[in-house]
């Protein structure tokens, strides 16, 4: 056992200090230890110089001498307590433990009868919903009296590394944005097991939520929310931040009170982060995504513009500009194809709204508008001049904007004709999907080898509704014409979606190639 | 071990380009140390998340105001100077309105951060650091280990005597207190911008 290695080695010093030296070495170290004094100071020295000893020394005495004042109930937990009984004492410093896991087990045991569980200090009271990004809680904070909701970091993000550094710089830098159509940020807890954020509880829907129930809304709902969304996105936008996912789900409507909150910073770009860079898929829908987004392109902030442009729109229409029965169909439509003459789906949108949303949905991002604060801007000036037309011009910027819509069409009129018209749909819809026919769109999903004949040719052959009336070469009764342009449109909808299921082969060819 | 110009270089990291990620590093860095510093203070528990948000905004507002004036620490007596003006602002509110804090106003408070800093709050801000550190590398000993550590240097009782009572060599006892210090001092050191034994303000 007793190897004698008089000599002095300083290498094993220093490996000793990184906890590297094999089990033999550090018996042999420690037993030259026991003797040898030179080497006893030089472990010291490598360790720290002497003023760092002293320092250290010194904080840690006047610690237990308590010459230190702390806090209000803290202990040090340095101090060894009971030296026999040691071994097995846990000793482990309480304050940093992280809280437990999220879902069921993150929440620690209620303390109150209305809770239903507790994290850190808030009583969780109900959920509030969830979704791919994580779960929305609604909870109490007893000390500071007040609602708060907690937004946890789905289990599946908070596995990746680079999931959780996003969401916390992220949240920090949303944190810095103080504006009323940004929902605040209280805290951040971002290394907990689940990172989490609480906000302040507010009595509100989302703009999703009043879209299903009542489909388009009223032009001056439009313009009001679009302002104020416009405004939440120049003070992001001021601080360098990218939303990335603005949509109808993450603008708050507060009730009872004309106030319209942006919120979901953090998460959106750790959401994007994580699924669609990360493995190459996309989770939730990517319908109110800018193309530069859809390729995967970096994005800027009028990204976030072109988005603003696709929640207008189905605020419009009560639809989002682009759908499809599949996530990369959807984004194929983003990237490559012009939505919907908004005009097609509803009439009472006035031509300078749609030209408006039109330049905010431009697929190049430059040809959009500059920047948030001036979409905000004309907006403001949009709703004085529906409230009082007389009194406010619109802004001659906008006003240059009507009229371009592709398709001149007068008023919905005659919705009551369709049944009239409804028997020539029949023969228009032979006459359609035998040009699609012809034109090989569907062959390539019911060639039985599977094979994409021709690549990306096909893809794009049937432009969507909006042409195929203005070559109807009958226009002698606008009555009619107009009839017929609707039912068109309905039809070609429902092209849309079976094309896009004929369509699913070719886009997952196409993911390889994108 | 000791790189004081990464602490450094990431304070200077805060005011360039690459801003976002410097931020994150920044936080990481930071943000539990700062923890520890306000509830030390006398910020309770459950107040702690939101007073240290609310000095890491002010110190994301005010970084581009802040300028190394060239003496050894000085990021070091503005982050002290900072956190304890957040905290005593905190428990002002605390005194004149009991549980009615919340919000995030306090960016502004970093103007008021006085220019000559107060050398207690920077004291309290190294000491606090050392109780920090100890007690983040507290849990990677043994009980054994930080006990010889513990009596031998902070009690100052002999190796011999120390050795006897908690049955150990002294040569264990050289290299477990050795090694407990080099770990105290790396953890400093990745908070502190300067090592500490090249503090140079007078």
């Amino acid at each position: 056992m007793k190897s004698s290695p008089a000599k002095c080695d300083q290498q094993l010093l220093r490996d000793s200090l990184d906890d590297v030296l094999s089990e033999q070495q550090e018996d042999w170290l420690e037993e030259h230890l026991e003797a040898c004094t030179a080497c006893q100071e030089v472990l010291a020295e490598l360790a720290s110089d002497a003023e760092g000893w002293s320092r250290v020394e010194s904080a840690l005495v006047s610690e237990v001498s308590g010459t230190t004042p702390l806090g209000r109930g803290m202990i040090s937990t340095l101090v060894p307590g009971n030296q026999r009984g040691l071994p097995g004492e846990s000793r482990i410093i309480g304050r940093d433990v992280l809280p437990a896991d999220f879902a069921v087990d993150f929440l620690e045991p209620a303390q109150e009868p209305d809770s239903i569980g507790r994290l850190n200090d808030i009583e969780i009271r109900s959920v509030i919903g969830h979704g791919g990004n994580g779960i929305v809680l609604k909870g109490f904070q007893k000390e500071l009296n007040r609602l708060v909701a907690v937004k946890v970091m789905a289990p599946q993000l908070a596995a990746s590394a680079e999931a959780r550094k996003r969401f916390a710089r992220e949240a920090q830098a949303t944190a810095a944005i103080v504006h009323p159509n940004v929902m605040p940020v209280l805290t951040v807890h971002s290394q907990s097991q689940l990172p989490y954020l609480v906000m302040p509880y507010v009595d509100c829907e989302s703009l999703q939520q009043r879209l299903d129930r009542e489909g388009s809304l009223p032009i001056l709902d439009v313009l009001r929310i679009g302002h104020q969304v416009a405004r939440g996105l120049a003070a992001a936008h001021a601080q360098g931040l990218v939303h990335r996912d603005v949509k109808p789900a993450n603008i708050l409507l507060e009730r009872n009170v004309d106030r319209v909150m942006l919120t979901d910073f953090g998460l959106a770009r750790a959401m994007d982060d994580a699924t669609l860079t990360g493995t190459g898929l996309i989770a939730g829908t990517p319908q109110y995504m800018s193309p530069e987004q859809a390729r995967g392109d970096s994005v800027c902030l009028r990204s976030d513009l072109f988005s603003l442009g696709s929640v207008m729109y189905a605020m419009c229409t009560g639809r989002p500009p682009f759908r499809a029965q599949t996530s990369y169909g959807i984004l194929r439509r983003v990237i490559d194809d012009p939505q919907r003459p908004i005009g097609d789906l509803n009439a009472d949108v006035p031509d300078w709204l749609e030209g408006f949303i039109d330049r905010l949905l431009a697929k190049e991002s430059a040809s959009r508008f500059g920047c948030a604060d001036d979409v905000a801007s004309m907006l403001q000036r949009c709703i004085a001049h529906v409230q009082q037309p007389s009194n406010n011009r619109l802004p001659e910027a906008v006003q240059a904007l009507a009229g371009r819509r592709s398709v001149s069409r007068p008023p919905s009129v005659l919705v009551n004709l369709r049944g009239y018209v409804l028997p020539l749909i029949g023969v228009l819809a032979v006459v359609v999907l035998g040009a699609i026919g012809a034109s090989g769109v569907l062959e390539p999903a019911v060639d039985p080898a599977g094979g994409v004949p021709g690549g990306d040719a096909p893809r794009k052959t049937v432009e969507p509704s909006a042409a195929v009336p203005l070559e109807m070469p009958s226009q002698r009764n606008e009555v009619w014409h107009d009839g017929v342009s609707e039912e068109l449109s309905s039809l070609a909808a429902e092209l849309d979606a079976l094309l896009d299921a004929l369509e699913t082969n070719v886009d997952m060819d196409h993911q390889t190639r994108n | 071990m000791d790189q004081p110009e990464t602490r450094h270089s990431l304070i200077v990291r805060l005011k360039g380009d690459d801003y976002e990620r410097a931020w994150f590093d920044f936080v990481a860095v930071y943000e539990p140390f700062l923890r520890h510093l306000v509830t030390r203070l006398g910020v309770p528990e459950r107040h702690a998340a939101d007073v240290v948000q609310q000095v890491l905004v002010a110190i994301a507002k005010s970084v581009d105001g802040w300028s190394d004036d060239g003496k050894a620490a000085s990021f070091r007596r503005w982050m002290a100077t900072v956190a304890r003006n957040i905290v005593i602002k905190f428990m002002n509110r605390e005194r004149r309105q009991p549980g009615a804090h919340g919000g995030t106003d306090l960016i502004t408070l970093l103007e008021q951060v006085p220019a000559a800093p107060d050398r207690a709050a920077v004291e309290r801000y190294e000491h606090e650091l050392i109780i920090w550190a100890a007690e983040q590398i507290r849990a990677e000993f043994v009980d054994t280990s930080w006990a010889a550590f513990w009596l031998t240097v902070i009690e100052g009782k002999s190796v011999k005597s120390v050795a006897a009572e908690l049955d150990i060599s002294c040569g264990s006892i050289y290299m477990s207190r050795s090694r407990i210090m080099a770990r105290i001092r790396k953890k400093v050191d990745e908070v502190l911008d300067q090592p500490l034994a090249t503090e140079g303000d007078g």
